[in-house]
């Protein structure tokens, strides 16, 4: 399977907080795509856990690394596209 | 055993009363000590997996009876509880043999541990924890809810009620008895918005069991066992005398809602504008043609009069998330109100331009005052801010002990001021509102009470100021009868409690609210003063 990687930046003033997290949880289960997030230089976390993305401590104005596996890029794009959504706040 | 006639008393909160059999509420248990499993990890990791999943569908159950707000926020928390990682975290805990209840606790503190230090996330942490807790007494068996009954009649009986159990009074609660907790208790709050009969601070309703039936008598600040209709104590009634009351009463508001309903009621005017829910909530500060937008609509919908607008109320306890208020041992007794000057000046000039604005698109008369002034000097820098800003009048509130010396200082600078009885109680009496073992200092009948209010009245009416009263004490209509009685210029009451009081008022004439405070004044105790001045007031309606 072939994987897509962006870089999506948070705007929400909290930071990446509960809401944002489920969010994102919510939006990769129900895809049934693995997702993996995380900060430059850092391991990446599967998206599937909001305490563990919160663990991240991601705060306002920073960028996070985010890989879908998908063999459609239109599916992955969308995704990507929608956790940026989310992190607007 | 009590037997039948028994009379508890306490204080009363409402107008009617009701029988019905008691139900005590039982304290939450302890949760059950961190334990081993006997062996078996998949029996136990299946067991918090159906624990989760319950504790889950209970929240489903609250976020379904709550508002779209708060629907949204067990959404989220359910998004944490049901967590994998979560999960797969506790599940290791089982392996090493702990049982499922503190494998789940324990696996919370885990996280706990990676998300802490970081204040976005103090809350959720205790939301998290709070979840862990219910997990574990779930697995245990424990009700950590109050399992309040959903059909019949009953009165529930405990110490005393958080915001977070008055929310699960079902209808079949229909009387409320605490143990604890005095006239501006949340209980009694609550219960007297949802007319409720109660009656707080009620320490003899420890010895009240399951299947009694009681008689809640709020009017005779009572609680009878077995007692029958005839126990009922009658509300005095008062028949107008006049068509105006002594002195105007003006309604106690904080949103766009209550003006909007308070101007269906009797009221003149709002003798109460607390500012602060248009702030509790925002996370940054609201533009000034937000703040003047939220202001003139409110304005254009309050009662016809003048409006008495109080600038913002905050301190650590009642923290405003834009404004930097650090924590404090005491908060009572710390940086609020108008003290928020110090730091925050900004905010309060924006808060009284905005106003200003509103003001001037409504024209609408507006009152402003700042709360918690302590000093003369504190209310002559207030007022000359508020008249360098606005064309309004302007107050203070009243409600430090410090600042009654003052008030004769303070002729000629000051157009009026307003009475805040619950903290002029909690700081004249040295007894911490939140303290539910001190609700009985709190009554207003208390002759400390009363003659710090009959000095305010006086000293004003020497200095040419103009004098109100708002705060619970200005609900009760007896209550405020003597406050017209001792001079007051006009009483500001709760919205449902305005119709009341207006008629009391509107039925005695001033000599009578004279006699009737001189009766007050004889009594000795809070319930001697209350007594003698009921006795005054029932004379006259039945003349």
């Amino acid at each position: 399977m072939a994987t897509i990687a962006s870089t999506v930046t948070i705007h929400d003033p909290i930071g990446l907080h509960a809401r944002p997290a489920g969010q994102i949880v919510k939006l990769v289960k129900e895809s049934g795509l693995e997702v993996r997030m995380g900060k430059p230089g850092q391991d990446l976390v599967k998206a599937n856990s909001p305490l563990r993305m919160m663990a991240m401590k991601a705060k306002t104005g920073e960028e996070l690394l985010i890989e879908v596996d998908s063999d459609d890029e239109a599916v992955a794009n969308d995704i990507i596209a929608q956790v940026q959504e989310f992190l607007k706040g | 055993m009590l037997s039948n006639g028994t009379i508890l008393s306490g204080m009363g909160v409402g107008l009617s009363a009701v029988t019905a059999e008691v139900f005590r509420v039982k304290p939450a248990s302890a949760l059950p000590a961190a334990a081993k499993h006997e062996g078996d990890a998949a029996a136990e990791a299946s067991k918090l997996k159906a624990a989760i999943a319950a504790v889950a569908a209970e929240m489903n159950e609250l976020a379904a009876s709550a508002g779209e707000t708060s629907a949204e926020i067990f959404e989220a928390l359910n998004m944490l509880l049901e967590d994998e990682d979560l999960f797969d975290t506790a599940v290791i805990q089982i392996e090493d043999g702990w049982d499922a209840g503190t494998s789940f606790i324990r696996a919370v503190e885990e996280f706990a541990e990676l998300l802490s230090g970081d204040a976005a996330f103090e809350e959720r942490l205790a939301d998290i924890r709070d979840l862990a807790r219910r997990v574990a007494a779930n697995i245990a068996g424990i009700s950590l809810g109050l399992d309040l009954p959903t059909s019949g009649e009953f009165v529930i009986v405990g110490d005393d009620f958080s915001p977070a159990d008055t929310a699960q009074f079902t209808s079949a609660v229909v009387g409320v008895v605490t143990i604890q907790g005095g006239p501006t208790s949340h209980t009694a709050i609550i219960c007297r918005s949802k007319s409720i009969p109660a009656v707080v601070s009620c320490a003899k309703a420890a010895e009240l069991v399951d299947g009694m039936k009681v008689l809640v008598d709020p009017v005779g600040d009572r609680v009878v066992v077995e007692g029958k209709e005839s126990d009922i104590t009658k509300p005095l009634t008062f028949i107008a005398k006049s068509h105006d009351p002594l002195i105007p009463v003006r309604a106690n508001i904080g949103s766009l809602e209550d003006a909007i309903a308070a101007s269906a009621s009797a009221a003149e005017g709002v003798g109460l504008f607390r500012t602060e829910l248009l702030y509790l909530s925002a996370k940054t500060q609201p533009t000034r043609d937000a703040q003047a937008k939220a202001y003139e609509e409110i304005l254009r919908s309050a009662p016809q009069g003048p409006i008495v607008v109080r600038t913002i109320d905050a301190g650590s306890d009642k923290p405003v998330p834009f404004l930097d208020m650090g924590h404090e041992e005491n908060p009572a007794l710390g940086v609020r109100g108008y003290r928020l000057i110090e730091n925050h000046r900004d905010f309060i000039v924006d808060q009284l331009e905005s106003l200003e604005l509103a003001r001037e698109a409504s024209g609408r008369e507006v009152w402003v005052m700042a709360p918690m002034i302590a000093t003369a000097k504190e209310a002559i820098e207030f007022a000359e801010l508020a008249r360098s800003t606005g064309n309004f009048k302007v107050g203070i509130m009243v409600e430090t002990p410090s600042i009654v010396y003052e008030i004769p200082s303070l002729e000629g600078k000051l157009d009026f001021i307003s009475v805040g009885t619950n903290d002029l109680s909690q700081y004249l009496f040295a007894a911490d509102r939140m303290n539910p073992a001190l609700g009985a200092m709190l009554n207003p009948w208390q002759p400390g009470l009363i003659g710090a209010l009959k000095q305010i009245s006086e000293s004003c009416a020497a200095a040419n100021i103009y004098s109100g009263v708002c705060g619970e004490s200005a609900s009760d209509p007896a209550f405020a009868v003597l406050l017209a009685g001792m001079g007051f210029d006009s009483v500001s009451s709760s919205r449902s409690q305005v119709g009341a009081v207006r008629e009391a008022l509107s039925a005695v004439t001033m000599e009578q609210a004279k006699e009737v405070l001189s009766a007050a004044l004889e009594g000795s105790s809070a319930e001697e003063a209350k007594t003698n001045a009921l006795k005054v007031l029932s004379g006259i309606s039945e003349n």
